[in-house]
């Protein structure tokens, strides 16, 4: 594809373009049958379509919280993308934040997270123990067959009930029964990005720097070495990669690890970000799996990851404040993600919408198009 | 350590196994009708919660057994959304499968909350019912071996021997009738049954439906008997270690069960051990079940490839 660049730059902005009309087109049906779910159910629906949509850019704070969870779906988009690129359907970027998380908090309180050592040596010890999370299924897979989704997914139980443990009984803690470590000493946290005594974006921390590398370092590795481009044409068709003499399970045992990297990264982001500052049970609040949508919707595509991110971020972030601000749970929010990855990893087109409102109205003549609208 | 042994070879442990292995079996061998017609369904998980919440709500209204068929119901419906997405729209099956956990995993803490008017956690306040156990005391009155007989098949679920039940109907539809061929024939090599004019795309919807329908079976076995009412994410991953049953079952029925009655029995284990080990982490003898099914996995792949590197396959 990339040997006729004339062509291939006006092909790649039609290829994005349609890709983008796609995802709004999905996203606006998802929202839409949301919509009507609350609509059936709450009191206040337009109150609650306000909050989750215009409350965000409102306080500098909620502003932190979109940002700094854009970071970490960024970070997660980027793991499932790795592995999905390669056509593994490894699903274990959950258990990885866990083991990332635990391993972050292990130095950050022990006696090297004291010193100037606590931020990268955490992160480093947490990417180690994400990477090997994510190398078990990887080998198995490669040497043995085993499936990826089910031992991945295993091993996602494996490292919660393992975190719960190591918090309940081993970790030093402030007081006992609490179901959280002690606070990480300030050198073993991300300092905050922006500080501003009267701007208080609080939550948002160099984690977000980290994502945004995370961002270019995954794409230079998919698109501009050889490890990527085999790691792409497995993902095509593995077998002619195999006969192209590529190591197809070499290249499936290191996408599943770099991608388990990613997810323990996620982790220390979480335990020594400014959001936590210590590891906790459960810290994590299935925001990993979310990275299968933001994949999905990007396309795998590292640089497009992040925007994805933004957009998804500020959705959860504001179903959260609708959460607490009207009578609708912010679980509805899992609806349009369904939805979404329904609609965007099937055939769905933009045209298909097309179609179907041009079929919609015709047998009902009578039907006005507001009056279907507001249904 | 003795107690251990006295436990495990006791007619109480033996319920216990038949108790947590029902939703499971359930579960792998709706597994299994969606693997042989070639699609991992990855939903079971799903499926299971759907049948769960369905159950529990339908039964603070209704008699039990219209509980259990709405709990079948809203798993088959599952079933016919994933047949949707995967055969009409073309999409991921994987993905598809994945979506739809999502779905029910925010999808059932929503309506609970709405049934519940604001508990996301539990459905504790609602007057939900159980599934009656069969009593089989009668027994007893076989001379000699009759006590013994009572102790370990009295007090089961019917669900339970519904299960049992299945695993010979899906037996028997799959290898004694032409519409089990017809199912295998799908998902071994779909090009040969479509030339042959065979409904390929019904017959894999209607896997899924079946498979949907009995994980929604083994959710209300969850939801009305092992557990009484609804909690979120309960199912916890059975539907994923189901699906881990399914592959080392040989993806045949009795595989399947055999399967499914070794992690069940690992899940009783882990359900006895905090009252013989009180000291002994909670946490850990939880992660058993899993632990357990990643190795058995692993051990099964290494046979497999042996039997293939025999017979010469690679």
């Amino acid at each position: 594809m990339s040997n006729v660049p004339a062509i291939d730059r006006s092909s790649r902005w039609k290829a994005i373009r349609s890709e983008a009309g796609r995802a709004v087109g999905a996203l606006a049906i998802a929202l839409g049958v949301a919509f009507v779910v609350v609509l059936l159910t709450s009191k206040a629906p337009f109150e609650a379509l306000n909050v989750l949509l215009t409350q965000i850019p409102q306080k500098p704070r909620t502003i932190g919280l979109w940002l700094d969870d854009a970071a970490k779906l960024t970070i997660t988009g980027l793991a499932f993308s790795l592995v999905f690129q390669a056509r593994q359907f490894s699903m274990g970027v959950q258990g990885q934040v866990y083991v990332g998380a635990i391993a972050a908090a292990y130095v950050a309180l022990s006696p090297l997270g004291a010193t100037w050592a606590g931020i990268p040596l955490g992160m480093t010890a947490a990417m180690l123990a994400g990477a090997v999370w994510g190398f078990i299924p990887g080998i198995a897979k490669a040497k043995l067959g085993a499936n990826e989704i089910v031992s991945s997914l295993m091993l996602n139980y494996i490292a919660i009930e393992l975190c719960n443990y190591l918090v309940r009984a081993q970790l030093p803690k402030p007081a006992v029964g609490v179901l959280t470590t002690n606070d990480f000493p300030d050198s073993a946290v991300l300092p905050q990005l922006i500080k501003l005594d009267g701007l208080n974006i609080t939550r948002l921390d160099y984690g977000f720097v980290f994502a945004l590398v995370a961002v270019l370092i995954v794409w230079f590795a998919l698109y501009r070495t050889n490890w990527g481009l085999k790691l792409r044409l497995v993902g095509h068709n593995a077998r002619f990669a195999e006969y192209a003499g590529i190591k197809a399970t070499f290249i499936m045992v290191s996408a599943m690890t770099a991608s388990g990297a990613l997810g323990g990264l996620l982790g220390s982001m979480f335990v020594q970000g400014q959001g936590w500052g210590k590891l906790t049970v459960l810290f994590e609040g299935n925001l990993a799996f979310e990275g299968i949508l933001v994949a999905i919707v990007a396309r795998s595509r590292p640089l497009a990851v992040p925007f994805v991110a933004l957009f998804y971020g500020y959705l959860r972030q504001g179903a959260q404040l609708m959460n607490i601000r009207t009578d609708v749970p912010a679980e509805v929010i899992g609806v349009v993600t369904a939805i979404i990855i329904l609609l965007v990893s099937s055939s769905f087109s933009v045209n298909f919408v097309k179609r179907l409102f041009r079929r919609g109205p015709a047998p009902a003549t009578s039907a006005v198009p507001a009056g279907s609208a507001a249904k | 350590m003795m107690e251990l042994f006295i436990t495990v070879f006791s007619a109480a442990f033996f319920v216990t196994i038949i108790r947590t292995t029902t939703p499971l079996l359930l579960a792998t061998m709706g597994g299994l009708v969606a693997d042989l017609s070639g699609a991992l369904n990855v939903a079971l998980e799903g499926m299971m919660l759907v049948g769960c919440l369905t159950a529990v709500l339908v039964s603070v209204y209704a008699p039990w057994y219209v509980a259990v068929v709405a709990g079948m119901g809203g798993g088959a419906l599952l079933g016919l959304l994933m047949a949707f997405f995967a055969y009409r729209m073309k999409a991921d099956i994987i993905l598809v499968g994945f979506a739809i956990n999502i779905l029910a995993a925010g999808g059932t803490v929503f309506a609970l909350s709405i049934a519940t008017g604001g508990d996301k956690g539990t459905s504790i306040n609602l007057p939900s019912k159980a599934v009656p156990a069969v009593d089989l005391s009668f027994l007893s009155g076989i001379p000699g071996i009759g006590p013994t007989l009572t102790s370990f098949l009295s007090g089961h679920s019917i669900l339970s021997w519904i299960a049992a039940l299945v695993v010979f109907a899906v037996w028997y539809f799959l290898y004694r009738t032409p519409w089990g061929l017809w199912l295998r024939g799908v998902g071994e090599y779909p090009a040969a049954p479509e030339a042959a004019g065979i409904p390929v795309n019904l017959i894999r919807t209607l896997s899924l439906v079946v498979s949907g329908a009995l994980a929604g079976l083994g959710g209300a076995q969850l939801a009305m008997f092992n557990y009484v009412g609804f909690t979120r994410d309960m199912t916890a991953g059975r539907g994923f270690i189901a699906l881990g049953a399914v592959l080392l079952g040989a993806r045949h029925p009795v595989g399947a069960l055999l399967a499914a009655l070794l992690f069940g029995a690992f899940e009783a284990l882990a359900v006895v051990m905090p009252g013989l080990f009180a000291d002994a982490p909670a946490e850990l003898i939880r992660s058993i079940p899993f632990v357990v099914t990643i190795v058995a996995l692993v051990l099964f792949s290494i046979r497999a490839q042996r039997a293939l590197a025999l017979r010469g396959a690679k």
